[in-house]
């Protein structure tokens, strides 16, 4: 982990803060940041300031992070409503309904929902195993192959679905059930692969192999101990990989096009062609799923599973 | 077991962009006949390869605006979003209210919002009719000007979006600095600034490469936003490739745009791969 040779050099950086403490005592202001613990009782202003200061941080962040998506629900249960008033005159559920009885909107939210399983499940299937050997084996070219997947992930998507494109169109994939499933697929690979390989490389060994020892076939082991205690983060990296497929929107629209048009390529017609309360409404219900499943995911995501994936190891 | 997710990258990426930098270069043959027969204003040469493509979009001063768009936008969103994701999740390590917890919560709120929804409804918001212009009109700026359609409002989308993976793997660095390392430099008398410079954030670069990165990499390529938020031109280079595949039907030049971006993404990531192999090589020595 390095976490030892991160401490020596932290030992000599605080004695050297120590030392030098001395002299930039008293020149430096006391705790920029708020509840740094035993303050001297002039702070006790300080703290009011930096409370001030925190709910005008929250406010603008609020504003920031919320403001747009609450504007736009607004909109969705807005009748007549004009520049500059501050909310809706009046309030309408018409929006919702021409939604629901349009049955291009309809279609696309069954095939929405019918594409993002099959992508998660195809994609579980296929990046797992990597994951495992990844995390398990120092192959030849394990490196290389960890950083060209980096790098799938840094070709810009939409330049990648355009050279796609040309091949799909060789291979007779384009406008076809398949074609689709691939571009999202490809969107998916790197979570399936690096979350899933973080959590399993988090596993002690000593454990598989104490189950090992005691007669656990290999098969027996991984079913046992290994997936189990991975379950978790496989659980996040597949919840991840759905909603990737389930708001892929660029790939789907230059590969699906005209016969698999999903909710999110619905979306770019949408915002042109149709009133604003429809794309408000519909708005609403592409962002469903994606707020249930990330609120059920939500503990290990924080919990720091995401970021133990990015780091190559 | 590597090998079902390494073939499908071989065959629908690698394969793909190894036809398209051979396109690009003016080769048209194999997988490119079918995007070659459809193309206008192609640079093709049947043996050796050809700059003229590249020369062709390199030269068109609309390409030049849009590039500049990029790069800057790129380079002030990474700043803000390392800026504010380092200051919340500092924040966040070192505090533990109620303001804290409702930062933390509200910060992540765009992981739950697909990308799509995000540049509509910020659009909206920063729109002619939008809620920042009625606020401003009720407060008495009745001349303020309006961000929707600008690169403002595409580098506003990016923050936006870009924000929850910042704070969450600034947060998960930051966690893993113990406390008795901060508590031991408070005790011998550390003021909290000094705190943060000398241990928290040489303990934090890491985190700090990798948000750097990976949202430079993401702007880079990003088209959604863009294309939603922004003006016609200039905008970023994600929905002007678009525009070259789809409007002028010039396949050609996207592909060449496709992989200016791809370079310049690539620079970004040489850095986060070296600092992972760095780390890796100090904790190879340990253990």
């Amino acid at each position: 982990m390095g976490k030892r040779a991160h401490g020596q050099t932290l030992g000599v950086a605080v004695m050297s803060a120590i030392e030098s403490e001395g002299v930039v005592l008293g020149g430096l202001p006391e705790a920029q940041l708020p509840a740094a613990p035993l303050r001297p009782r002039r702070a006790v202003v300080r703290g009011a300031a930096h409370r001030i200061a925190g709910v005008v941080f929250i406010v603008c962040l609020l504003v920031f992070m919320i403001g747009p998506i609450a504007w736009l629900a607004l909109r969705a249960f807005s009748g007549l409503w004009q520049y500059p008033q501050l909310y809706p005159k009046d309030w309408t559920l018409s929006g919702w309904r021409q939604v629901f009885n349009d049955p291009n909107l309809r279609h696309s939210m069954r095939l929405s929902f019918e594409f993002a399983p099959i992508v998660t499940a195809a994609s579980t299937v296929i990046c797992l195993p990597a994951a495992y050997a990844f995390s398990r084996y120092r192959f030849p070219g394990r490196r290389f192959l960890l950083i060209s997947l980096f790098a799938t992930n840094a070709f810009p998507k939409i330049g990648l679905y355009i050279s796609m494109a040309g091949v799909f169109y060789s291979l007779n994939l384009m406008g076809t059930f398949l074609g689709v499933v691939i571009v999202q697929l490809i969107g998916t690979v790197v979570f399936m692969t690096w979350i899933p390989a973080a959590a399993f490389s988090a596993i002690p060994r000593s454990l598989e192999e104490a189950a090992r020892d005691v007669g656990a076939g290999p098969l027996r082991v991984f079913f046992r101990v290994t997936f189990p205690l991975a379950a978790p983060a496989i659980l996040v990296a597949m919840i991840l990989s759905f909603l990737a497929s389930f708001d892929e929107a660029q790939g789907t629209f230059l590969v699906g096009v005209p016969n698999y048009i999903t909710m999110p390529t619905e979306m770019y017609t949408l915002v042109l062609n149709y009133p604003e309360q429809v794309a408000a409404v519909f708005s609403i219900l592409l962002a469903i799923p994606s707020v249930v499943l990330m609120a059920f995911a939500r503990k290990h995501v924080m919990g720091g599973r995401l970021a133990e994936g990015f780091q190559l190891r | 077991m590597v090998l079902p997710p390494v073939a499908v990258i071989a065959v629908f990426i690698g394969f793909p962009v190894v036809a398209a930098i051979a396109y690009t270069l003016g080769r048209a043959g194999g997988p490119n006949s079918v995007v070659a027969s459809l193309g206008q204003r192609q640079f093709i040469v049947q043996k050796g390869v050809t700059f003229d493509a590249y020369r062709d979009i390199l030269s068109n001063p609309t390409i030049h605006r849009d590039l500049w768009a990029t790069v800057w936008v790129t380079i002030v969103v990474t700043l803000v979003v390392v800026a504010v994701s380092w200051a919340i999740a500092l924040y966040l390590r070192l505090t533990d209210s109620w303001l804290a917890r409702t930062i933390s919560a509200l910060s992540v709120v765009p992981l739950f919002i697909p990308v799509v929804i995000a540049s509509y409804a910020i659009l909206v918001f920063y729109a002619s009719d939008g809620f920042i212009k009625t606020v401003a009109y009720h407060l008495g700026f009745h001349g303020f000007p309006t961000l929707g359609y600008t690169l403002t409002c595409v580098t506003l989308g990016e923050i936006w979006v870009n924000i929850p993976f910042g704070v969450l793997m600034m947060s998960s660095g930051l966690n893993g600095v113990p406390n008795n390392l901060i508590e031991a430099a408070r005790d011998s008398g550390a003021t909290m600034p000094r705190v943060v410079r000398s241990i928290l954030l040489p303990m934090n670069v890491i985190p700090t490469v990798i948000v750097a990165t990976f949202t430079a990499i993401y702007v880079l390529g990003s088209f959604t936003v863009p294309y939603l938020t922004g003006p016609t031109a200039p905008n970023l280079l994600g929905p002007s490739m678009a525009n070259f595949f789809n409007s002028f039907n010039q396949p050609q030049q996207a592909e060449v745009l496709a992989i200016v971006v791809f370079v310049l993404a690539l620079g970004i990531g040489a850095v986060y791969v070296w600092a992972n192999v760095r780390t890796g090589r100090r904790s190879g020595l340990q253990s």
